[in-house]
């Protein structure tokens, strides 16, 4: 049985004595409410509950789920608790087999995963069958090659994707990605692995982290499990391992990767590789850094502006979103520091556009996303607010703490009161002194006034905003 | 608007569910909102973030009867790491920015990246913004720079006003209303000035045996501002 090795802690409840003699929905009742105790309530209403034993008939049970990830899902994380448990119930059981309900599949919402409901795959003691389904992270339903943008930056590493997801013989072994973080390499890997599922779902695809490569290994030198270990990764058609920068200095996991790269090379399998630098400068063994460099190495360059506008064009479609042009631009141009933040950024914008149901806008993506665009949220102080908003007025700073009554001079001077009051947490008094000795009554006039103004006044109120953003930058 | 601020104050309270009201006010409305809104969140990580004393803490109690998360301790990263490959859970972490060191980050990456593979859900409770974390993982730095930053800002003077009740109350003391409006535009409105205010006048009080009327607190404010002024 192919089986991820940090499943095999958790078998912590399982009885030794056997009951044959239940019917097939007490057995599979008891089985349940067993791992409902060990893996949650959450876990088990999303997962277990909606289980349907259709039949046991000659050692296998056979199970149906109403999605294909909530069967591969289910696979990768209680196949064997399933199995194990149910042995301990009916000791005739050798095999749970779980298919997909086709008819209750909706084709709406659940991605490309739908394309597949016809195939049916068994939880076999073999150890190489379905070992993608059990050992590959989950794939992201947003990185598919569709929503990949292509710009000049990153056009050679997207050809050597699509290349090697669409050959049937190894156009190039392995395929060494590399770029600065979160410049899309983890998307063009799970493009990768979708074009094939959709393409050749026969060919086993095995998507992980380096780390968590790492951690399974470990914990198969833990429980003396190396050899399924080996095993498990040695059956795949194509393996693919992200962020591979996490295991250099790992001795132990970087020779075991080093026997699984070879072994998979020497079958003629594809390799593809990640790393946030290139082969040479990961710090490897040199043996390590001569078989990475003897594929294709591609590396992906930081985004332009033109690219930045085209990928927020395009997420914006995804998440049916309106969003202005002029914010598009504004995030193009501010946040230039890689892909993953610039998403980041139009995502927190449009949720927070969808929470409050207000249209999205220059003044809210200012606030939504204060924490990026500005290095530190120092409070102004009424200094800092006298002094601008005396620049803005042209007046001088003297007479922010003047007697002098003139419209000219009072008006710029309650409008710093009122900014002093929205912008600072000093008391009103303190204001008031702040503005030569003057009575905390004459700031809640001030604050009275401008507030009053800003609604008769169109082009009042787009200074007072002006003036604010300005001294929150 | 101060000058028409009408006493008793009527606001939306939310049930207590950590034998404690939270009081709502438009500057932790969106934090309420998401949390009410798990686990339909848009990402898996949302980060409240805003100055001490503004209800964080609160919040996350309020996130922790809903979504009975898993609390991470952050010399124990292994374990919440065990939990979210083991199931599709919700996390919190409170205080994160103070916790996290370098030793962990690398895990606390990890932790992440397998938080997104199996569906769970992240609260990140902290003064400032993850983005702004000083870290060393730019991979770790570039996930936190994208999670969805919820602010609490400054309090408008309905919530200044209701906090002067509330921290009163929970001193069990029973203040009179033109207390409160005297109060209102004359003190540091930042979170933990209203607390320290309540604080001094509560402590004054005990010690001169007087009771907190307007007079008392007049005589208060005036005799900290000649201090400053001298």
């Amino acid at each position: 049985m192919g089986l991820s090795s940090d499943m095999t802690n958790r078998r912590v409840n399982i009885p030794t004595s056997t009951e044959t003699k239940k019917s097939v929905s007490e057995q599979w009742n008891e089985l349940v409410e067993r791992l409902r105790q060990d893996i949650g309530e959450a876990a088990y209403q999303s997962w277990i509950k909606p289980i349907v034993v259709r039949k046991v008939d000659g050692g296998t049970a056979y199970l149906t789920v109403p999605t294909r990830f909530m069967r591969d899902w289910i696979l990768a994380h209680y196949a064997e608790d399933l199995r194990e448990l149910w042995r301990t119930l009916n000791s005739d059981i050798q095999q749970v087999e779980i298919r997909v309900n086709a008819d209750r599949v909706s084709r709406t919402n659940l991605g490309p995963l739908n394309s597949e409901v016809t195939a049916s795959e068994s939880v076999p003691k073999s150890k190489n069958v379905g070992a993608d389904d059990i050992l590959s992270a989950p794939l992201d339903p947003r990185f598919t090659f569709e929503n990949f943008v292509v710009g000049k930056p990153n056009e050679f590493a997207y050809a050597a994707a699509r290349r090697v997801s669409e050959a049937s013989s190894l156009p190039f072994n392995p395929l060494f990605l590399y770029g600065g973080v979160g410049l899309g390499k983890t998307h063009l890997m799970h493009g990768i692995a979708w074009h094939i599922r959709n393409t050749a779902p026969k060919r086993a695809v095995i998507y992980m982290s380096a780390e968590k490569f790492m951690y399974r290994f470990i914990r198969a030198l833990r429980e003396k499990s190396t050899v399924d270990f080996k095993d498990q990764f040695r059956s795949a058609d194509v393996l693919m391992i992200d962020d591979v920068q996490f295991i250099a200095g790992k001795e132990s996991t970087q020779e075991e990767f080093f026997h699984t790269f070879n072994a998979l090379v020497d079958q003629g399998r594809q390799i593809v590789i990640s790393a946030d630098k290139s082969p040479s400068d990961l710090g490897m063994e040199e043996r390590l850094v001569s078989r990475l460099n003897c594929g294709l190495v591609a590396d992906i360059h930081a985004t332009t502006y033109e690219l930045r506008l085209g990928i927020l064009e395009s997420k914006a479609e995804q998440l049916s979103a309106k969003v202005p042009r002029k914010v598009i631009e504004f995030l193009a141009h501010k946040i230039t520091s890689n892909v993953r933040e610039l998403e980041g950024g139009l995502n927190r914008v449009v949720a927070h556009a969808q929470l409050v149901g207000r249209e999205i806008s220059m003044e809210a993506t200012h606030d939504v996303l204060h924490d990026l665009l500005r290095a530190n949220d120092r409070r102004v102080t009424v200094d800092e607010i006298q002094k601008r908003v005396a620049e803005h007025f042209n007046i001088r700073i003297s007479d922010m703490h003047s007697a002098r009554r003139a419209r000219s001079v009072a008006r710029p001077r309650q409008v710093a009161m009122y900014l002093a009051k929205q912008l600072t947490a000093r008391s009103l008094p303190e204001i008031g002194r702040k503005f030569g000795g003057r009575d905390h009554t004459t700031v809640m006039h001030a604050i009275r006034k401008v507030d009053e103004l800003r609604d008769i006044d169109q082009g009042f109120g787009e200074d007072v905003e002006l003036l604010k953003r300005m001294l929150e930058n | 608007m101060i000058s028409s601020l009408q006493l008793p104050l009527h606001f939306q309270h939310r049930p207590s569910l950590s034998g404690d009201d939270f009081i709502v006010a438009p500057c932790n409305s969106e934090a309420i909102q998401w949390i009410d809104r798990w686990p339909k969140w848009p990402e898996p990580i949302i980060a409240l973030t805003g100055p001490r004393g503004c209800g964080k803490s609160h919040l996350v109690n309020v996130f922790s009867n809903i979504a009975k998360p898993y609390p991470i301790v952050v010399n124990k990263l292994e374990h919440a790491l065990r939990r979210a490959m083991k199931v599709q859970t919700a996390f919190v972490i409170d205080n994160a920015e103070e916790k996290l060191c370098m030793e962990v980050e690398e895990l606390f990456l990890h932790f992440i990246n397998v938080l997104k593979e199996s569906g769970g859900h992240l609260l990140i409770a902290s003064s400032n913004p993850p983005g702004r974390w000083k870290l060393a993982l730019p991979d770790l730095v570039s996930r936190l720079r994208a999670v969805q930053v919820v602010s609490i800002g400054m309090p408008d003077d309905r919530l200044v006003a209701a906090l002067l009740v509330k921290l009163f109350s929970d001193r069990q003391l029973r203040i009179d209303s033109d207390v409160i409006k005297y109060l209102l535009p004359r003190i540091d409105r930042s979170f933990e000035g209203i607390q320290k205010q309540v604080s001094i006048l509560d402590s004054t009080a005990l010690h001169l045996q007087r009771k907190i009327t307007v007079p008392f607190v007049r005589e208060i404010l005036d005799n900290k501002q000649k201090s400053v002024d001298n």
